[in-house]
């Protein structure tokens, strides 16, 4: 590996030194935690690999600084977040909150060549002239297109411990805060897996679920991280 | 002839049939021991296959190779330690999509594999048809197809078996693959981890450790030298599930999943829909929500009357057989000669081993019901209907079989807590069951509640007791569940087995295997300790009494007195000459010494000395303050030794004594199961020192309270104190 790539957290990092550098001043290690949520030494031990890398200068006590490189890198992965941000919201018409969130995702993985083409994309249909009535088109359709596809899709996904007796369902997603989650995944609880509730216990919250031709109980605390769809 | 044993580790899921094919090769020749430091069973057996000898060690029941309960830990110790030859996968044919998901893990151990596809009946019968060539392909391994319960398949197994020994370079397992980024994933971290050149590596390949990196295995990730490729594998995790939208913990499981749902598609195939109909409508009517709980209680008093009612029987000739071999030992001792050898052969061996064989019945008739109970797979169901209730208590459904049959006796109760799978669930329920009143606190009971109630009072009085005892163990249990015994990240999910017809050979193996446990381990500590506790209560022997009571017993023998207040009076000395002895030996020393701790809880030292003696079996506590009060051991000292109690202690004394016997360690027998079955010296001390700590905190506080507000202190019926006089005891005064 290259002392260039830097792993997706990282470049969250950095995102964020350069961020809280900009609207504060400075950026303490506190800041950092505090935006980006996460635990003090989770922040250190980023910087101090960010450090190594040479993209800032960090010593305990005081607060971050960019290094020349450390501040085009930042700038190099700012200006891809906006960039995809601008697609998410301008043109998929998305609401701010998503499209920030969708673009953090997306702005790690995304190669230069499909950002600058994606840039010329933008920029075309934002102002070309003959694209005028795929603007208004886009401005009316998008935001329905997003509803009425969330509605259909949510409608068939529920809980586990929603579902009623006797239904089959195929497990869609298991939600990684679920205690114990790989043991449920040894069971075979995993997406792609077709289930079905056979019933409930006399008292107390266990649900008997059919899994692979085995029955199998479980709390139904821990089947609510379990989203199914129904068939 | 052959240098080495070879050896073969049977693997499978639970309820695969494991145990019942392991029967078939094994017979009797098995050996049952315990793995270091956990409670789960180590079994091992020989089997002569063709002109050699194997071993197999039958791993506990697994779902899977990681490291989320001591099953799977200890599990695959046993993989990389022992020179295993072979691995005899069973799989259950007819759930073979679940059970195949161990399988792929097992290939990965790169050690030659057999597979056995188990109770192929029921699967055919289900309408599942395989293709059994196309699955050899796929796991690189010979498939055998059995009936555990006929013993079908079993002759094709073992010359599959000796085909595989006899090969000099048996086939090894193909390594599934899974998937283009997964692949390259664990060929990068296989890289590094050979590169370390670790002593393990050795046997099992690197390529095993990268995929349990790669699946966060924490029991594989702290192994030294590790680390640096856990953090590697983090973020070949987050790539991974990235560029399959999985979950990145979960993500060996799901790839797997995938790679065996594949193989599913192409070489099984459902005929027709025909899904275990009968096991899902008994399920209708067992587990539903309102017959459940009839039913189930209905199955627990079985149980119950089953173990303890037609076990009273040859309890009762045991009994008397130990009683007459005593009384015989005796009978045609030379008189005069030896005395201390005859009462340690009569009191403490003949004696101790009655103690051990007496709950032998009680055992034998309770693993009998286990048997057919687990068997059959009710136990499941049981687990699941009571469930709800023992869970605000911090236990497992299974708890409850525990808790009940220690109603009747502690012993078969701590043994009964086998059943229950989790390890913390079951290390909590052995420590609290002795609470629970068992049958041999009952003649304190008869004895103490008599002499200080009336009669309108008594019932209550026992049900108050029943009562401290049952809340004494739910709170401690949700006590140490909350604290000591709190389960790390387990999680509840348990298989519900279709309901199966035991074989009768597997279920005279489970009590045949119960029963010598139960005689070598724990039979031998009873034995012991019950000798220690003769001569606690024997040494050192007094020589000189106050008065010479072999001229008394003469003098009352000549006297002009009738026959029948001749033997009154003689019983009454004898019983004073006791009284003396044991107040010399080490046990009354003892009772004496704890006089001033034992004196706020309102005991003096006939209590305390009763208490030690009856640490050889509760029961024993009636016949030693009967001694101490110098009461001979007739039927009629009864009354005597309720008149002499009801004057000398108080109502509130007697109760506290009645609380104390409750709540304190129970006997020897107990704490000898409870260290074999805790696996554990630390276990068994602890729990006398919580025991201890509890019974007397108890007792201390609701015999201040008691005397603090003055309920029940005065010594009661004067008018009997005539009677009392009349008798010759006085211990009024």
């Amino acid at each position: 590996m290259s002392n260039n790539v830097i792993s997706s957290s990282l470049e969250d990092y950095l995102e964020a030194i350069a961020e809280i550098i900009e609207t504060k001043g400075h950026a303490h290690t506190k800041d950092i935690a505090e935006r980006l949520q996460v635990k003090m030494p989770s922040v250190t031990n980023a910087l101090q690999a960010l450090s190594v890398r040479g993209l800032i200068n960090y010593q305990s006590h005081s607060p971050v600084v960019l290094t020349s490189r450390g501040a085009e890198m930042a700038a190099v992965i700012r200006h891809r977040h906006s960039v995809l941000k601008s697609f998410f919201s301008g043109l998929l018409k998305l609401e701010e909150k998503e499209a920030d969130e969708t673009a953090c995702k997306i702005e790690h993985v995304i190669g230069e060549t499909v950002l600058s083409r994606l840039v010329v994309l933008i920029e075309a249909i934002a102002g070309r002239e003959d694209c005028a009535s795929l603007r208004d088109f886009l401005e009316t359709t998008m935001p329905r297109v997003k509803t009425e596809v969330a509605e259909g899709e949510l409608a068939n996904v529920i809980p586990l411990n929603e579902l009623p007796i006797g239904q089959s369902a195929v497990v869609v997603q298991v939600d990684e805060n679920l205690r114990g989650v790989k043991k449920f995944a040894d069971l075979g609880l995993v997406p792609g897996t077709l289930l079905q509730v056979e019933g409930h216990a006399p008292f107390g919250d266990l649900l008997r679920i059919k899994v692979m031709g085995s029955s199998l109980s479980l709390r139904s605390r821990d089947a609510a991280f379990i989203c199914v769809k129904l068939t | 002839m052959e240098s080495k044993v070879f050896r073969i580790a049977l693997a499978g899921n639970p309820n695969c049939g494991k145990t019942t094919i392991f029967n078939r090769l094994t017979g009797t020749r098995q050996h049952v021991g315990n793995y270091p430091g956990v409670t789960v069973e180590r079994k091992t057996g020989v089997c002569r296959i063709g002109d050699f000898r194997a071993e197999i060690i039958d791993l506990p029941g697994i779902y899977s190779l990681s490291s989320s309960s001591p099953e799977e830990k200890v599990a695959f110790q046993e993989l990389l330690n022992d020179d295993i030859d072979l691995i005899l996968n069973v799989i259950d044919a007819g759930n073979a999509q679940r059970n195949m998901y161990l399988t792929t893990q097992l290939t990965e151990l790169d050690i030659p594999m057999l597979l056995a596809f188990n109770m192929i009946d029921d699967a055919e019968k289900q309408g599942l048809v395989f293709d059994f060539g196309k699955l050899e392909q796929f796991f690189g391994a010979p498939i055998v197809k059995t009936i555990g319960s006929s013993g079908v398949g079993l002759e094709e197994l073992k010359s599959a078996i000796c085909a595989i020994r006899d090969n000099p370079s048996p086939q090894r397992p193909v390594k599934p693959k899974y998937g283009p980024k997964t692949d390259e994933a664990i060929r990068a971290l296989t890289a590094g981890i050979a590169a370390l050149n670790l002593p393990e590596t050795r046997r099992i390949p690197a390529r095993y450790f990268a995929i349990k990196v790669l699946e966060d295995d924490p029991a594989i990730c702290s192994r030294p030298g590790f680390e640096p490729f856990c953090r590697e594998a983090g973020e070949w995790r987050r790539q991974i599930a990235a560029r399959n939208g999985i979950n990145s913990r979960t993500l060996m499981a799901d790839v797997r999943y995938g790679v065996i749902a594949g193989a599913c598609r192409e070489a099984i195939t459902i005929s027709s829909d025909r899904r275990r109909q009968l096991s899902d409508v008994i399920d209708k009517y067992v587990t539903n929500r309102f017959l459940g709980v009839p039913i189930f209680l209905l199955m627990m008093y079985l149980v119950f009357e089953f173990t303890f009612t037609l076990g009273q029987f040859p309890m009762d000739y045991l009994e008397m057989f130990f009683g007459w071999l005593g009384e015989s030992v005796t009978a045609i001792w030379p008189a005069g000669h030896g005395e201390f050898l005859r009462r340690l052969i009569v009191e403490g061996i003949i004696g101790g081993v009655g103690g051990v064989l007496v709950f032998l019945p009680n055992i034998l008739f309770l693993f009998l019901a286990i048997a057919i109970l687990e068997g059959t797979g009710y136990m499941a169901r049981a687990a699941f209907v009571m469930d709800g209730f023992m869970h605000m208590f911090g236990l497992h459904g299974k708890s409850f079989i525990p808790m009940l049959i220690g109603f009747g006796c502690s012993v078969p109760a701590v043994m009964a807590t086998r059943t229950i799978d989790n390890e913390s669930d079951r290390r909590t329920t052995i420590m609290v069951v002795p609470f629970i009143s068992c049958g041999a606190r009952l003649p304190i009971y008869s004895m103490l509640i008599p002499a200080f109630f009336a009669l309108k009072y008594q019932a209550l009085v026992m049900w108050i007791l029943y009562l401290i005892g049952l809340v004494v163990a739910l709170g401690c249990a949700l006590a140490l569940k909350s604290t000591l015994f709190k389960g790390e990240g387990e999680v509840f999910v348990m298989e519900l087995p279709p309901y199966r017809l035991p074989t009768l050979r597997s279920i005279l193996i489970l009590m045949w295997e119960k029963t010598s446990l139960y005689l070598q381990k724990a039979g031998t500590l009873i034995l012991l300790a019950s000798i220690i506790l003769f001569v606690i209560n024997t040494f050192p022997e007094k020589s000189d009494y106050s008065k010479d009571y072999d001229a008394a017993i003469e003098q009352v023998q000549n006297s002009s007195l009738a026959e029948a207040e001749k033997t009154m009076a003689v019983s009454t000395l004898e019983a004073e000459r006791k009284g003396e002895a044991l107040e010399y030996s080490i046990a009354g020393r003892i009772g004496k010494g704890l006089e001033t701790v034992m004196k706020p809880i309102g005991f003096d030292w006939r209590v305390s000395s009763a208490l030690i003696g009856a640490f050889a079996a509760k029961e024993l506590f009636v016949a030693q303050l009967g001694i101490l009060y110098s009461v001979g051991d007739s039927e009629a000292a009864e009354g005597t030794l309720q008149r002499a109690l009801r004057n000398s202690y108080t109502p509130l004394q007697g109760f506290c004594i009645m609380l104390f016997c409750l709540l304190t360690v129970p006997c020897v027998a107990t704490m000898a199961v409870v260290r074999r079955e805790s696996n554990s010296w630390k276990f068994m001390f602890g729990q006398i020192l919580l025991f201890t700590v509890i019974a007397y905190t108890i007792t201390l506080i609701v015999f201040q309270t008691g005397s603090l507000l003055n309920i029940g202190t005065s010594i009661s019926a004067p008018e009997e104190t005539a009677v009392v006089e009349s008798a010759g005891i006085g211990a009024a005064r």
